[in-house]
């Protein structure tokens, strides 16, 4: 039997604060197609940049046809043929499908460019993956499938004997998506091994010879391509005992919420209707670009709303901004922090007063500015040593209080979170479920993204699952396990 | 550089169009001649000479427009002439920003139409003609001006807009030689740091403003501070002793510091019929217009080579002398002023 | 803070050496510091101050405004227009100019916030659209008061005594006021906290509620309400005004002020003492070579000499302060 065209040993990778990989194992078979799945932060993006050269593994090594090597770089990884092709297209919009095939490596005489012998070695690679279009063209005047396509290309243009492919389907049809798994059959003939990362356990089922799964960074198990079901692909990959203790939901109160056939940029065809009452604590859950972040900036009118209401304690909000949301009660904890949560470069004081910063007279009332950022830091219990410290000074948790904090000034009736506990530690994540809780416990409802199930089974009082940018189904407090989210994030399970 | 590039396409393009856009340029017009009148500046003066302008229009029966360069450099003024050989103008009376440097654009005009210069002459080019006044002589006028100013000398400082312009130049070294009894050389320039005193006058700095007002105004300004014995200011440019009036004014020196101006700006003239300024030498800049285009009228329209040749002035110089206006002749200068301006 | 200190201290330095060269070795007094030369350079600063407030206003916000010498020729030219030519009282002529520049904040705004142009382009294209207006407008012609200013003039040219020898110059108490209010704007309103936050991070300021497309538009109309102001003082300063060359280059003095007083090109920093010292700076220099140098050729050399040592030493110092704390 021939060595394995790649092996995978004993992989270790921390980042600070967390253990993302942790003793993994894996092997690539020439002309393989391995499926790579788990849960959102298993541990397979790391993974896969370890094996593109993006970072360097702290123990572990990787036998490529047998022999050890190192992969200092992405360029070092696609020198020895190893080609990641990423989830978000890596191309440039504004070059001809021959320059982006060659970007980086352009044919040239001298200082000039070799047009004519790139675009005939592009029709050449082209034909390969079955893509027949001019390589004058503009990239951006391609569609997505091919785009797909054209990444494919270019990796077997370097050579490449190793293909990464991270959820290659997310952006296309059913049809272009069948067309892609002919074009990757055809690869893997020619003896090219494949690692798959998808969420859809379908194609999984469908094109793979073998599934790995990871779980919290380990090797959860292994299952041939045949036997792999998707019952028992979501078992590996929820696997885990219940974290938490399970507790007595909330007793919801009127309706103070209600979306009716909203409509985002992001999801056109896909239409949302929810209803949230006072008290209740609602978790969405789902895969990564289902839709959910795009769903709470469109409540708050951060993104524009195609068509749809939204009313929030009786207001009607249409055309509105953030600030329209806030005075009507709706407020958003934002998934970046840094970016759009804070101003980092500003203290806490000025960060927990932004949104509800007032006047006397024409001046800013600082004694209202002073008061609540006193209480501010007393009641959230932000550790800072004074409210004129820099906000990105502070820890991940930290400043996540003063996020939730400013907004409390407001005095919402609906505060929606998205992913309320990314890059905060376990203190810090104790302390904002309590407190999330102790709202809900007065009246505030609470609406919030989490790709942690762990998270979303704490918290929630009952979970709506989104696929594809619409709710797919709604779990109740009974109902909701982590085998029964996966099924409908997975798109696999009925609405 | 990218200027540059664009400047000699266009003038590729003009040569390589000539044959067929243009025919001999002095042939004989059927039509009204086609004329242009260029400035090297935006200012008041020059829109005195637009009003001689229009009035040539209507007495010699031509064609003629006026082109100002907004910011007063000789790059604008290269665009402009090879726009209006573009356009198909006959016949340029033009008033150059740099004729030493000049020479080879305007011997090209020259070969695609009548060109003549005013107001500043470029003697090296193949120019026809010059109609305008000697600028080291009115310079030299002016000088005579700060003499009557200051019969017991004293210490001068003169603004000028620039000194890479020739009629700055010639002006400013008029005024210099007159005051240092130096003989009549009109090739001769004293650097701007240039140490000048001969008998009881002495230049002690010339201050140079790139056309903005409000650095003019601060120049007249620091000149006062700085020489606390400061006797004349004398004003250039036309914007110019307004603007030293004004500071002089404001420094309560009215009376203690003379001011002998260029030009007849309306405060300048004002400034001394009120005894406040001495007097300025004046151009005729409405003349510069009417005689720039009834000379290129009459050249384009005689086909003769002889004949027109006789039309040209001896020396190629049209003289439109300068004059010297005094408390005792402003009053009739402005009023003539007004009335061919039409602002009565 | 630390910016302020450099700036007060190139300041400081520059009118020490200016100074001591600019003794008279005949009487032994120092001219720079004559009652008259100092009430002219608080003229000058007041002018050229007000511009750089109107600068700092859009560059806080992370925007530019190049169009800020050509609105000082707008209202130069328009203001003695409306005077001398349409016979308006001074008292109704100088708020209508400014309605005028502050419209014209409103158009660049509008245009910056609403359809998402770079201020660059707006600003560039509104540099060459209204200076060429102007020239068509007033027929090249050079713009006065007459005598149709005089009560106006006042606030330019205007002294009020304080000693026999010195006088206040009225420009300089009006960049005062502006510079106050401007002050208490950025510091101490909520408006002032919410432009600061918008500077500094456009995307969590929107999330946070900030209504950033106002406070932007709002941005731009002060700047071009200021420039409008200082386009006034110039020409009631120097009584003429020519639209080709009025205000020429002057956004880039009001820039080099602002950006010399601490305001950062990225947005959302700077103090309003810090952009009037910077201002300072740049007419110190001017008005010190126009006393010292026996040609002033090198009059730009110098200024943008001294402007880059300011920075490097600005930037040379706080790598050294990090190095130290660092270590």
């Amino acid at each position: 039997m021939r060595r394995p065209l790649l092996e995978v040993l004993g992989i270790y990778k921390s980042f600070p604060g967390v253990r993302a990989l942790q003793d993994v194992r894996l092997s690539l078979g020439h002309g393989e197609v391995l499926a790579l799945i788990g849960e959102n932060g298993a541990g397979k993006s790391t993974l896969m940049k370890i094996l593109a050269g993006v970072h360097r593994p702290d123990a572990g090594v990787l036998l490529l046809d047998g022999a050890p090597v190192t992969l200092p770089s992405p360029r070092a990884a696609l020198d020895l043929g190893i080609a990641l092709i990423h989830q978000e297209l890596n191309l440039c919009d504004n070059l001809s499908v021959a320059g982006s095939l060659f970007l980086g490596r352009e044919l040239r005489s001298g200082p000039f460019l070799q047009r004519r012998a790139m675009e005939h070695a592009a029709r050449a690679v082209l034909l390969r993956v079955g893509l027949d279009v001019d390589p004058r063209r503009l990239v951006d005047t391609l569609a997505p499938a091919q785009k797909q396509l054209l990444e494919i290309s270019r990796a077997l243009l370097g050579k490449a004997r190793i293909l990464i492919m991270d959820e290659p389907t997310s952006s296309l049809t059913q049809i272009e998506a069948e067309r892609l798994f002919a074009v990757v059959g055809e690869l893997t003939a020619a003896g090219v091994g494949v690692i798959y990362i998808s969420h859809r356990l379908n194609e999984v089922t469908a094109i793979a010879d073998r599934v790995v799964v990871l779980r919290d960074g380990r090797n959860a198990g292994e299952i041939n391509g045949v036997d792999a079901t998707n019952d028992r692909m979501v078992s590996m990959m929820v696997g885990r005992s219940l974290s938490g203790v399970r507790r007595v939901p909330h007793e919801p109160g009127e309706e103070v919420l209600s979306v009716q056939g909203l409509r985002t940029a992001a999801w056109p065809a896909a239409q949302c209707d929810l209803s949230l009452r006072t008290g209740e604590v609602v978790g969405i859950a789902g895969l990564l670009g289902a839709g959910r972040t795009e769903l709470l900036r469109a409540l708050v009118g951060a993104d524009r709303v195609l068509s749809g209401s939204i009313t929030c304690g009786g207001v009607l909000l249409s055309g509105h901004g953030p600030a329209v949301a806030a005075a009507a009660g709706l407020v958003l904890v934002p998934e970046d922090r840094k970016q759009q949560g804070l101003i980092l470069s500003m203290n806490v004081r000025e960060n927990l007063s932004l949104p509800t910063l007032r006047s006397r007279g024409v001046l800013v009332d600082r004694e209202y500015e002073r008061e609540l950022t006193e209480s501010k830091i007393r009641d959230l219990a932000i550790a800072t040593p004074h409210g004129e410290q820099r906000a990105g000074a502070l820890s991940g948790g930290n400043q996540q209080k003063i996020v939730i904090g400013k907004w409390l000034a407001a005095a919402p009736k609906v505060l929606l979170l998205d992913e309320p506990t990314r890059g905060v530690d376990v203190g810090a994540r104790a302390e904002i479920y309590a407190r999330l809780h102790d709202l809900a416990a007065t009246g505030l409802a609470v609406l919030f993204v989490s790709s942690e199930l762990a998270e979303v089974l704490t918290l929630a009082d009952r979970v709506l699952v989104m696929h594809e940018g619409r709710i797919q189904g709604t779990l109740g407090f009974a109902e909701m396990t982590e085998q029964t989210i996966m099924t409908l994030a997975t798109g696999t399970g009925a609405a | 550089m990218h200027l540059l590039l664009a400047h000699a396409v266009l003038l590729l393009a003009t040569i390589v169009c000539a044959p067929l856009s243009s025919q001999d340029p002095v042939a004989v017009p059927t039509k009204k001649p086609r004329l242009a009148f260029v400035t090297n500046c935006v200012a008041e003066f020059w829109t005195v000479a637009t009003f001689g302008v229009e009035a040539a229009k209507k007495e010699f029966a031509v064609d003629a427009v006026v082109r100002m360069p907004p910011n007063g450099t000789a790059e604008e003024q290269q665009r402009i002439l090879e726009d209006l050989l573009a356009k198909g103008v006959q016949g340029i009376a033009l008033s150059p920003k740099d004729p030493e440097n000049m020479t080879a654009l305007l011997d090209k005009v020259a070969a695609r139409a009548v060109l003549i210069t005013q107001d500043s002459d470029a003697p090296k080019s193949k120019r026809l003609c010059y109609v305008g006044m000697d600028n080291y002589d009115a310079g030299r006028m002016c000088g005579q001006l700060v003499k009557e100013a200051l019969p017991n000398g004293g210490a001068i400082v003169v603004l000028v807009g620039n000194l890479d312009q020739d009629n700055a130049r010639r002006r400013r070294q008029g005024v210099i030689d007159e005051l240092l009894d130096r003989s009549h050389d009109s090739m001769r320039f004293d650097a701007q740091d240039a140490t000048l005193k001969g008998g009881a006058y002495e230049i002690r700095a010339t201050f140079t403003d790139q056309f903005d007002r409000q650095k003019g105004k601060a120049a007249a300004q620091d000149a006062m501070v700085r020489f606390s014995d400061l006797a004349c200011m004398v004003g250039l440019y036309e914007y110019e002793p307004p603007l030293i009036l004004e500071a002089v004014k404001s420094a309560s020196k009215l009376g203690k510091i003379a001011i002998v101006a260029f030009d007849e700006n309306e405060a300048t003239l004002q400034g001394i019929l009120d005894g406040h300024i001495h007097g300025t030498v004046v151009q005729n800049p409405y003349e510069y217009g009417r005689r720039s285009l009834q000379l290129l009228s009459e050249l384009l329209r005689e086909s003769d080579p002889t004949k027109r040749a006789a039309l040209l002035p001896k020396g190629g110089f049209l003289d439109i002398p300068a004059r010297q206006i005094r408390k005792d002749n402003a009053k009739a200068f402005w009023d003539d002023l007004k009335q061919k301006t039409g602002k009565k | 803070m630390k910016k302020l200190i450099g700036i007060a201290s190139l300041l400081l330095l520059v009118v020490v050496i200016a100074s001591l060269l600019s003794r008279d070795p005949e009487t032994g007094t120092h001219t720079f510091l004559t009652a008259y030369n100092i009430e002219n350079l608080l003229q000058r600063i007041g002018m050229f101050g007000v511009l750089s407030i109107a600068a700092m206003f859009v560059i806080v916000t992370g925007g530019i405004d190049l169009s800020i010498g050509a609105v000082v020729c707008v209202v130069g030219c328009v203001l003695p227009w409306l005077t001398r030519d349409l016979g308006w009282s001074p008292y109704l002529a100088l708020p209508a100019a400014l309605l005028l520049a502050g419209c014209i904040g409103l158009w660049h705004g509008l245009l910056v916030t609403w359809l998402g142009l770079q201020s660059f382009v707006v600003t560039l294209c509104g540099l060459l659209i209204y200076r060429g207006l102007m020239r068509w407008f007033t027929h090249d012609q050079t713009m006065g008061f007459g005598s149709s200013g005089d009560g106006l003039r006042y606030l330019a040219t205007g002294r009020i005594q304080v000693t026999a020898t010195f006088g206040l110059p009225v420009a300089a108490l009006l960049l005062l006021v502006v510079a106050i209010l401007a002050a208490v704007f950025m510091n101490r309103t909520v408006w002032g906290r919410q432009l600061f936050a918008l500077g500094r991070n456009e995307e969590a300021a929107r999330f946070s509620g900030v209504p950033t497309r106002r406070l932007s538009l709002l941005a731009y109309v002060l700047c071009s309400l200021l420039a409008g102001l200082g386009g006034a003082l110039f020409v009631l300063d120097v009584n003429s005004a020519q639209a080709s060359s009025f205000g020429n280059f002057y956004e880039l003095y009001a820039i080099a002020g602002a950006v010399l007083g601490g305001v950062a090109l990225r947005g959302g920093e700077g103090t309003v003492i810090g952009v009037v010292l910077g201002a300072a700076l740049m007419q110190v220099l001017s008005n010190a070579i126009n006393l010292v140098a026996d040609s002033t050729q090198l009059e730009f050399a110098v200024v943008g000499a001294v402007i880059l040592f300011g920075a490097a030493a600005d930037e040379g110092v706080r790598k050294l302060l990090s190095r130290r704390r660092a270590s």
